[in-house]
């Protein structure tokens, strides 16, 4: 088996962490749930990838993500970071049992659950021994209502990522770093967060924690690091990325570079500013030295932009925007997890398959040296009608990675997209699936086959204006499954099977997991010159602040930990990749 | 898990304002460790707003789990956090001794008000030719006069001299209503502090190391360390450990690497079950069923060999040209990791043939299940991605040496072990490599119910180890249960005062009373009565008796009789740091500055 292990790292990278995880422990539940669809069943989808089984010193089987988390003290809210399937001694029934001198508690107010993890919580006692994960989707008329009250609540009361989780996470995962001594909004840099990870035995015990994952592996096909690098986080992450680079040299990191809308908004003071900007330049130099690829990922208005065609999402909300990077991310990991066909190929679900490491080579080492790549998605995915419906696809594909390009050439394009759970025309669909019986039937709402998947796309593809050199393409017959606790950010062109309506059916404006249960995506990374502006930004920034001389952000690398020559190399670096994309048009100075 | 100290405060808009905030801060910090200190001081049981629970007694533990947002309280723990990270000790000590120091100081600065008086309000006191006296008798006196006094001097002629002597007494109350630059004290604390330092070189009890260290006297300052961390039973259990492990991987000349004594852990039954282990813990198993679970006489091989199969870079890609060109690649690849899993095998049967010897190997990198397959047949037992930092610990416990490749193995590179065997508990495994010959390296295995129990005997293993480790490098050790900070006190008050022209005298005499603070709690802390407790240990020391606190009846003993001794470089450290950090947070402006400094850009 060819093992992941994931690693968050950050407020906003965990945050989307735990939709995606969410979306997995659906899926858990959906293929053990009688009632659910046929596409839930049997998705082909080997979630051995991501978890791990193990057990606990009762006996008791567990089965978690293989995931190390890290994120400021006190950002779990209400969860403790031990999680639950491991407490086989209650810890508040034991007291000092190494003291006999004075004992003072010092009890923090507790934080009161929410709706939806008392829900949890209820649920998990009524039906003891199941661990693992999964609420099926489908409920009984009475709890209706009360599903009605938590996606509520969810909606209003979100603050920790932990408050929307439905997954039990492993004793080691969950990371907190403590004796930071700063309010949040001052861990705002990749110095002050490089300090923090170095200082005390930070460094070490997260080390351990993801030692503890991959000594387990028997062929770790890949690391999948996401991480919040608009702030201080970057600095955390850098520096654990480049022991990962260290320790397991031939494990492939995919970097997933994250951050809100919060994060993006434009600071008041010009010392802010260029902070800001220096940091941006910094953090993505120093992460990707690190990495095989690195996806920047995060509009600075999510909500305004061509990808909220059918979403209603609220910038202002973490819970809402990382949900819809929680999903592209999910769709894009869904070919490593694919089970390569046997030579007794039945029916085939998906098609496709690869692992990491096919991943980073096509993209970033075959053919062009450019490891830098855009994340699109189709969030849903239209149905493939006709050659209407494939044209859409296409054009639905909309980027979430800031300060790209549009319509630019580049013959050179690389690409691998991931289709999955689209809807065909209805007339030559040989596996014909029926969606839920508790669901509506909608005569439109049939899953396409594998096949005609791949044939509409690429036909589509064979269709388009601009074609890349190369493009993988990577089926999956499953939807993206709709968890309680997803969000309320579809608007009102969105079906109940995601499906695209012509019409508003309802008049509500927002439509979240009672009204849509699942979803049809795609998306896609890019190997284009379309990320120049980016690179460019980051590279001019450096110049302008950090390097020409009596620049004004001088001082501040240098208080950031940064030597001169450091800041020099970060500075080739990021001209060296701005070349290979651009060769001609860069009379960059660093000729030696 | 938060306690507040201060809530944030971020510009500060006067000097005197900040002055304040920065006493009141260090009060704060003084006032939630100072409960921690010595033997019978408390346990902080801390409980987090999810329900989990942090259980210690060390104030560096202590004050990483606060939540600390005040510029200055945040200055004060990160020097208390660099004496923990330098000295590993001493963290309550220090942040106790800081919050004295600024307490002492605010008695001889005037913080809210002016520091200047008008003539005007004087007089409602005293009439003209009295102030005239004063003003020059201040003058006089008082060399490094610092304040304004805003007065006149349009005053009579005729004022006797007398006149004014009369006032005399007066003249110091004036200066404390005028207020005093922190200038002044600073200068003072800066002469003690000199002065302290010099004393502590006298006063410190030296300890011969050489060759074969004074076992007894390491023992007894890690159990004084230890015994202010657990209960005395445990503490004394724990002192053979930590003190015999210290001693295991000490190599004479060298310094000592406190990495070398590995610290595991099982959740598991009770912590009296905490024992040393000559030789080491790997917290992982072999991964495959048919190798052995216990092994013995043991040839260790120690690598950092990849032993799976690899993704070569260049050659092997996504697009082959042909199916068999990819297969054709990957058995290539798949036999060179298989040539040097054979190579590892032909080093196992050379040793192990015509014995009943056994083969371990411990590889930090990965093994895939195919190589795990082939040791397996060979009757190897093999473990993968060992910690780093037990490809030098095994090395140093068993012999032999670590290898990079497996291109020239010979017998001389295997380490030895009577014994090898895995220890399962629920999914956690765990590996003991014991009964080495002579091990350098050696491993402290935890046992605890719960985590905050382990935890809370780490960290007092931590110090155990530094206090053995500072006595052996230090070569010395100091009397302990505050004998040294009333000696201290007392040579300052008696010998150094007098020495000290103007008010800089008030600065060493705060600072000597601010010493007074460690066996001040430490009689608080055991429920004494600390200012019944202070005349008698004052009175012994003037009497020339070194004595300290007996924390159980407030009488005066001798630490020396007693075993209790302090590390040399501890105190050493405190004494330094304190004074340096009270300065800057008394010459405001600096400190404002600092602050700012470290934590965000300017
Ligand atoms: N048996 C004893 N009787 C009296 N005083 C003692 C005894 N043992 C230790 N002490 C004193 O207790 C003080 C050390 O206490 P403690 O270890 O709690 O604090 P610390 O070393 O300053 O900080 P920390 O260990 O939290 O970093 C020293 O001054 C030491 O002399
Ligand atoms: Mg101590």
């Amino acid at each position: 088996m060819k093992e992941i292990v994931t690693i968050q790292v950050g407020s906003y990278a965990n945050f989307v962490g735990s939709h995606f995880w969410n979306f997995q422990d659906e899926l858990l539940g959906l293929a053990d749930s009688p009632e659910s669809d046929q596409t839930f069943k049997s998705h082909n989808l080997n979630m051995d990838i991501l978890y791990r089984t193990g057990e606990t010193q009762q006996g008791i089987v567990t089965y978690t993500p293989r995931l190390v988390s890290v994120d400021i003290q006190g950002s779990l809210g209400s969860v403790s970071s031990r999680g639950t399937l491991y407490n086989d001694v209650p810890d508040t029934s034991v007291g000092a049992l190494t003291w006999t001198g004075h004992v003072t508690t010092q009890t923090s107010q507790p934080l009161k659950k929410n709706l939806f993890l008392q829900s949890l919580y209820v649920e998990e006692n009524k039906n003891e021994g199941t661990l693992r994960g999964g609420n099926s989707g489908t409920s009984d008329r009475q709890s209706e209502v009360q599903d009605k009250d938590i996606v509520e609540s969810l909606e209003n009361e979100v603050q920790y990522w932990t408050d929307y989780s439905k997954v039990h996470y492993h004793p080691q995962s969950l990371y907190e770093l403590s004796g930071l001594w700063t309010d949040i909004r001052d861990f705002n840099n990749y110095g002050i967060g490089r300090e923090a990870f170095l200082g005390v035995q930070h460094a070490e015990e997260i080390n351990e924690k993801l030692r503890f994952f991959v000594e387990e592996c028997d062929r770790p096909q890949g690391i999948q690091f996401i991480i919040d690098d608009s702030g201080g986080f970057s600095g955390v992450g850098g520096e654990f990325l480049e022991k990962i680079a260290d320790e397991y040299t031939n494990i492939p990191v995919l970097l997933y570079s994250v951050r809100s809308p919060v994060s993006c908004l434009e600071s008041q003071s010009l010392k802010m500013r260029i902070s800001r900007k220096l940091h941006d330049a910094v953090s993505f130099s120093k992460l990707s030295a690190f990495c095989k690829l690195i996806v920047p990922v995060g509009l600075p208005s999510l909500s305004t932009s061509r990808t909220s065609k059918y979403l209603r999402v609220e910038d202002q909300k973490p819970y809402h925007t990382s949900a819809v990077y929680a999903s592209a991310i999910h769709s894009i990991s869904l070919p490593f997890r694919m089970e390569p066909l046997g030579p007794s190929a039945q029916l085939s679900y998906t098609c496709g398959a690869m692992d990491v490491n096919e991943l980073v080579r096509m993209l970033a080492v075959q053919a062009r040296q450019n490891m830098v790549t855009i994340l699109d998605v189709a969030m849903p995915a239209p149905a493939l009608t006709g050659f209407q419906g494939q044209q859409s696809l296409l054009e639905n594909l909309q980027p979430l990675t800031p300060e790209t390009a549009e319509d630019v050439e580049d013959l050179h394009a690389l690409e691998s997209m991931t289709v999955h759970g689209v809807f065909g025309s209805g007339d030559n669909d040989v596996a014909l699936l029926i969606l839920g019986t508790s669901f509506q039937q909608d005569i439109c709402s049939k899953r396409a086959s594998v096949s005609e998947i791949k044939d509409a796309v690429e036909a589509a593809c064979a269709k388009a204006v601009e074609r890349p050199r190369f493009s993988h393409l990577s089926i999956a017959q499953c939807p993206l499954p709709i968890p309680l606790p997803f969000p309320s950010i579809f608007n009102n062109l969105v079906g109940q099977n995601g499906q695209l309506l012509d019409t508003p059916i309802s008049n509500c404006a927002s439509k979240g997991s009672l009204d849509v249960h699942s979803v049809p995506m795609a998306a896609r990374l890019r190997s284009t010159n379309a990320i120049l502006p980016f690179l460019e930004n980051r590279l001019g920034n450096l110049r302008k602040f950090g390097i020409a001389r009596g620049a004004l952000g001088t001082d501040l690398l240098g208080n950031w930990g940064f030597t001169k020559d450091e800041i020099e190399e970060m500075g080739e670096m990021l001209s060296s990749m701005v070349n290979t994309l651009n060769p001609v048009s860069h009379e960059s100075s660093d000729s030696d | 898990m938060s306690i507040k100290v201060l809530n944030p405060n971020a510009e500060v808009v006067n000097k005197s304002q900040a002055l304040h905030m920065n006493i009141t801060a260090a009060k704060g910090l003084h006032d939630v460790l100072k409960t921690n200190l010595g033997p019978r001081g408390t346990i902080k049981m801390l409980v987090g707003g999810a329900g989990d629970i942090k259980l210690t007694k060390d104030g560096n533990t202590l004050l990483k789990e606060m939540q600390i947002q005040s510029p200055t309280a945040i200055m004060i723990a990160r020097t208390a956090v660099a004496q923990d990270d330098t000295s590993g000790d001493g963290t309550t000590s220090t942040v106790i001794f800081i919050g004295e120091l600024m307490k002492q100081s605010e008695r001889y600065i005037d913080e809210g008000q002016p520091t200047f008086l008008r003539r005007s309000t004087l007089l409602k006191y005293y009439d003209a030719p009295s102030l005239y006296v004063m003003v020059m008798l201040l003058k006089i006196h008082v060399k490094r006069i610092n304040v304004i006094l805003f007065i006149a001097y349009d005053v009579q002629k005729n004022t006797t001299k007398s006149a004014g002597a009369k006032h005399i007494g007066f003249l110091i109350k004036v200066l404390h209503l005028v207020g005093m630059h922190p200038r002044v004290l600073v200068d003072g604390f800066e002469i003690a502090k000199r002065a302290t330092l010099q004393f502590l070189e006298k006063f410190k009890t030296p300890v011969v190391m050489g060759n074969e260290p004074d076992t007894e006297i390491l023992k007894m300052v890690a159990r004084t360390t230890l015994r202010t961390k657990l209960y005395e039973a445990l503490a004394d259990q724990l002192t053979e450990i930590v003190v015999n492990s210290v001693l295991c991987i000490r190599k004479p000349e060298e310094p000592i690497d406190l990495f070398m004594v590995e610290i595991m852990h099982m959740r598991h039954k009770f912590d009296v079950d905490t024992r040393l282990v000559e030789g080491l813990v790997l917290d992982h198993g072999s991964r495959h069923p048919d190798m052995k679970r216990r092994a013995e006489n043991c040839h260790i091989l120690t690598c950092n060999v990849s032993l799976e199969y690899e993704k070569s870079e260049i050659n092997a890609g996504f697009f082959y040209s042909s199916a068999e060109q990819r297969e054709a690649m990957v058995a290539a690849e798949r036999r060179s990791v298989d040539e040097r899993v054979q190579k590892i095998i032909d080093l196992k049967n050379k040793v192990c043939a015509g014995n009943d010897d056994n083969f371990v190997v411990i590889n930090q990198k990965g093994i895939d299940p195919p190589s795990l397959d082939l040791l397996a047949r060979a009757g190897i037992v093999a473990l993968r991605r060992a910690k780093r930092r037990n490809m030098e610990r095994l090395v140093l416990a068993c012999g032999g040496e670590a290898v990079n490749s497996v291109d020239d193995l010979t017998p001389a590179c295997l380490g030895w072990a009577g014994l090898v065997y895995e220890h399962v508990l629920g999914e956690e495994k765990y590996t003991f490599v014991e009964n080495v010959k002579h091990p350098h390296s050696c491993t402290i295995l935890i046992k605890g119910p719960n985590d905050h129990t382990i935890a809370q005997i780490k960290d007092a293993i931590r110090d155990g180890l530094r206090a053995v480790k500072n006595t052996i490098e230090d070569e010395a050790v100091v009397l302990g249960a505050g004998a040294f900070e009333l000696a201290a006190r007392q040579y300052l008050v008696n010998e150094v005062k007098k020495t000290v022209k103007g008010r800089a005298q008030l600065g060493v005499e705060a600072f000597a009373n601010a010493l007074l603070v460690i066996p001040k709690t430490l009689a608080e802390n055991s429920g004494l009565d600390t200012q019944d407790v202070i005349i008698e240990l004052t009175g012994e020391h003037d009497k020339g008796n070194l004595v300290g606190l007996n924390i159980h009846t407030g009488e005066p003993i001798d630490p020396q009789m007693e075993g209790i001794f302090d590390n040399y470089s501890v105190k050493r450290q405190i004494i330094n740091s304190g004074p340096v950090i009270t300065s800057q947070l008394l010459l405001v402006d600096e400190v404002i500055r600092a602050g700012r400094n470290m934590r965000k850009p300017n």
